[in-house]
């Protein structure tokens, strides 16, 4: 598909349907709305997705569910606009959060056997902050809560989807330095 | 801003393995190869050195202290027999532990740095938008143009040509109630039109509120905006 060609109906359709959402829209709802199968709608979307790169914005999906965002590259210009202020986590949140990120859902006992510490006043504060949530109960002895990130997670850390995540958050930290490095020539 | 402050120092926690893993990285050691008995003393020294802890913080720390020190028995005693009630991890399993958390910590700190760099996304913000009733339709636009028009237009004949009247509700509610039982129903316009200035709405719309209230006559309207139907209410259902 070229970024440069003229788009479908469909991928139109989409993007008018989602420039008006307030909130993400699922796949299905999409396909009922403006028409079409399961595959024309993901084709559609993909073809959406790509025919933003070089533009401000973005298709984020989490799960089955779009939502055209803005693109990472103009946050200061947004924030500054919206007023928004940066978030700020400490060290044990953000551990917390990985650990959710990387194994979700995961209930707050299998967090604390990975950080070795008490979780609870960090889940509490992921949570308030809308970047994690309740997916459901374990089913294991006191059914357990199960966590797992949110919609606000995404456009937090400028993520299109969870599968972003290894490749922004690479544990061997190249792909960072290098993202890091370029950000630098940027500034 | 990243919490309430009394609970500062246990929302910036960073436990035992933490700990653990700041003392190999310190000393440039290899986590797959450090012989983790050999951090016992350095441990239980920084342990030692900690401000006060809340007990069950503390206990956390002592937990892996101990087993620091029984791994560090074992190096210097290969002949050691397991205890009977010894059924801690062993080395090979806090080590992986230690390893899954280093790449924990170090998701972390992208997660942070990422965070630091800003470059979030955002999505669009806004009330709900509030559909027109009949939307876009040009020529319902243009229709209540015409109507504006030629109210203006009469009015200011009216204006001219003859002082305002004076209407009552009373007259009016007989004239309505004389109007609607003989043809059984009446659209609101059709009222209005033949003398449409506003004390003769005001007025043919207080008269027929009365009339509702004294369930004389139902109204109805099919969709918003639309024309207001007034239909005579049958004597015998009035009454049930």
């Amino acid at each position: 598909m070229e970024a440069t060609g003229i788009r479908s109906e469909l991928a139109n359709a989409i993007e008018a349907v989602l420039f008006v959402a307030e909130k993400p829209v699922g796949r299905g709802e999409l396909a009922r709305i403006v028409g079409g199968t399961p595959r024309a709608i993901e084709n559609a979307l993909a073809e959406l997705g790509a025919s933003y790169e070089g533009t401000g914005l973005r298709l984020q999906r989490s799960g089955d569910e779009w939502q055209i965002v803005t693109a990472t590259e103009h946050a200061s210009q947004v924030a500054a606009y919206l007023g928004a202020d940066r978030l700020r986590l400490s060290a044990a949140s953000l551990e917390t959060l990985s650990v959710v990120a990387y194994r979700q859902p995961v209930t707050r006992a299998e967090v604390e056997a990975i950080r070795g510490v008490n979780c609870d006043q960090t889940i509490y504060t992921l949570a308030s902050r809308r970047l994690i949530e309740e997916r459901g109960r374990k089913e294991a002895p006191g059914r357990p809560i199960l966590y797992g990130t949110t919609w606000e997670f995404l456009e937090c850390f400028g993520l299109q989807s969870l599968d972003d995540l290894p490749r922004a958050l690479s544990p061997e930290g190249q792909l960072l330095e290098s993202a890091e490095a370029t950000q630098g020539e940027r500034a | 801003m990243d919490s309430q402050a009394p609970r500062v120092t246990v929302e910036g926690f960073d436990g035992p393995l933490d700990l653990l893993l700041e003392l190999v990285e310190e000393k440039k050691l290899d986590i797959l190869t450090v012989r983790l008995g050999d951090l016992a003393d350095e441990y239980l020294a920084r342990v030692r050195a900690m401000a006060a802890l809340p007990a069950d913080e503390v206990s956390a720390f002592l937990a892996l202290a101990s087993r620091l020190v029984l791994l560090k028995a074992r190096s210097l005693l290969p002949s050691l027999e397991p205890l009977a009630e010894e059924e801690g991890e062993s080395e090979d399993e806090l080590r992986a532990r230690l390893l899954e958390y280093a790449v924990v910590r170090e998701r972390a700190s992208a997660l942070g740095a990422r965070l630091r760099a800003g470059e979030r996304a955002f999505h669009r913000e806004g009330g709900t938008i509030e559909l027109p009733p009949r939307g876009g339709e040009v020529d319902a636009l243009a229709s209540a143009w015409s109507r504006v028009l030629a109210l203006a237009a009469r009015q200011r004949e009216e204006d001219i040509v003859a002082p305002a009247e004076r209407y009552s509700v009373e007259q009016r509610t007989a004239e309505i109630e004389a109007l609607v039982g003989a043809q059984e129903r009446v659209t609101f316009a059709t009222l209005l039109a033949e003398a449409p200035n506003v004390e003769f709405a005001v007025v043919t719309f207080i008269a027929l509120l009365d009339l509702y209230r004294r369930g004389e006559i139902d109204l109805s309207q099919d969709e918003l905006f639309g024309n207001i139907l007034i239909t005579w209410r049958q004597r015998g259902s009035a009454q049930s």
